[in-house]
């Protein structure tokens, strides 16, 4: 059989594997829409807009998913309970070797589940997959303990600025989160790229994206498989009220650096009516996770 | 002139901290959610250390002024050392600080890559490849000719090389630059 075709079936393979292990966990598979009333708040996704005709010369603008997690919580919060999703997500300006306009998705929400038991769950789903690696789990913080020598979480903005001067790095950033950002891809992943498989938690708060806060950290994690970025989830937000302070926080980002401003989904919003169940959900690259298992 | 971030590509030469270095190798990063960063690997060209640094994207760094000049070695004053670019005759010097490892490859006449940083020369490379003449190792076992083994052999520029022990006084040996090996008999 040709290399080519190996490899379509070995996709094939994967997809199904990974239906395989959800059905197994009574986990149902969802398809949400992928043409959307609203962008992204998130303030470093762009996404991508599309224009529509409808009654004959009328158009209307709407915007591909970057992400399905919106329109999955709306079936949370409508009673779903777990659910998962394999589609395509699409981000303007990204490019590069590991970096697409559109990448496939692997998106699923546990309920009841807090950060730790989703974590778990995921390394049971890489184990199903077939990659049976050892894995290192280590939070935000003792990695940069651990691998640089610095507090992140106690370090405030002139902190890291000094500690972006001494590894001889541009010191312009306009926010925290970004320096710290900065930091882990210079100290950091170069570091856990030893690491088959490493899973980060328990992010600095101001990088809490949609994940819950406690104290100085949000229960967001991130899974590597050699220094590349393939998961990224959280133990979620409940109620509309959050959703809408995280997301303003955002679009205030976005107006600062004069990005394309994005705006509220007020019917997302509303949907969310009494908010979500108690849950935890991630997001796994499926491309770059097909890159990693090496069939 | 500047070169943003879109534009690093393996090789290109830019203005790091005060030295001129060439970059090795450039890596995308983009996290889920955050903004877009370059990884470099640099060689700075005047120390020959590798350094790593990340940019934002979109951020960008001044050209460096830095040109790679086939030229021929003429000769050293011991302090010195002497090269002529052939097309324009024009001579350079280096001492021998900025010499590095050509200082054990390279016999009057011969050519070599001198690299010049603002018209000033910063580094010599030698051929990858150079023949040069053993003048002291031990004699070698009589019948010994299928080379297994060997002994140290002291070339005609000083450097040592390990040899089979075939090889006599006399002899014009290939030596591979990169890696100081020796490679045949020329």
């Amino acid at each position: 059989m040709s290399n080519f075709k190996a490899n379509l079936l070995h996709y094939q393979n994967l997809t199904r594997n990974i239906r395989d292990f959800f059905y197994a966990r009574n986990v149902i598979e969802v398809v949400t829409p992928s043409l959307l009333i609203a962008p992204t708040t998130d303030v470093y996704i762009d996404s991508i807009e599309v224009s529509v005709n409808y009654a004959l010369s009328k158009s209307s603008k709407f915007y591909l998913h970057s992400s399905p997690e919106l329109e999955m919580k709306r079936l949370l919060s409508r009673g779903s309970g777990d659910i998962f999703q394999i589609c395509q997500v699409f981000r303007d300006n990204e490019h590069g070797r590991i970096n697409s306009n559109e990448f496939t998705m692997l998106e699923f929400y546990r309920v009841g589940f807090n950060m730790h038991q989703l974590i778990e769950e995921t390394k049971d789903l890489l184990i199903f997959l077939g990659n049976d690696n050892p894995v290192k789990q280590m939070s935000y913080s003792q990695a940069f303990f651990e691998f640089a020598d610095v507090d992140i979480l106690n370090s405030d903005y002139e902190d890291l600025k000094s500690i972006l001067k001494f590894h001889g790095l541009n010191t312009d950033y306009d926010w925290i989160e970004d320096m710290q950002m900065v930091l882990f891809v210079h100290l950091i992943e170069p570091k856990i790229k030893d690491f088959p498989v490493c899973f980060i938690y328990d992010f600095p708060k101001q990088q809490a994206a949609l994940a819950q806060i406690d104290g100085l950290v949000a229960h967001r994690f991130e899974m590597y498989i050699k220094g590349t970025e393939i998961a990224n989830g959280y133990q979620e937000i409940q109620t509309s009220k959050e959703y809408r302070d995280r997301f303003e926080t955002e679009l205030g980002k976005r107006k600062a650096l004069s990005k394309p401003i994005s705006f509220l989904d007020e019917d997302f919003l509303d949907d969310l009516g009494n908010g979500l169940p108690p849950c935890s959900g991630v997001a796994i690259g499926i491309d770059r996770l097909f890159t990693s298992l090496g069939l | 002139m500047n070169y943003s971030t879109s534009q690093f590509k393996n090789g290109l030469k830019l203005m790091l901290d005060g030295n001129p270095c060439s970059i090795v190798n450039n890596e995308i990063v983009k996290p889920g959610k955050g903004q877009a960063f370059n990884r470099v690997k640099f060689k700075d060209l005047i120390t020959g250390k590798t350094l790593e640094k990340t940019f934002k994207s979109g951020e960008s760094l001044e050209a460096a002024d830095v040109m790679e000049l086939e030229m021929q070695y003429l000769y050293s004053d011991g302090e010195k050392w002497h090269f002529m670019d052939p097309e324009s005759f024009d001579q350079f010097d280096l001492g021998k600080e900025s010499m590095g490892t050509a200082l054990n490859y390279l016999v009057e006449q011969d050519n070599c890559i001198v690299t010049l940083w603002n018209n000033n020369p910063i580094s010599v490379s030698p051929p990858n490849h150079v023949t040069l003449e053993v003048i002291d190792t031990d004699p070698g076992l009589k019948g010994d000719t299928a080379g297994t083994g060997g002994k140290p052999a002291t070339l005609n520029t000083g450097v040592v090389v390990q040899v089979p022990l075939f090889v006599a006084i006399g002899d014009r040996v290939k030596v591979d630059t990169r890696t100081n090996e020796y490679t045949g008999r020329a």
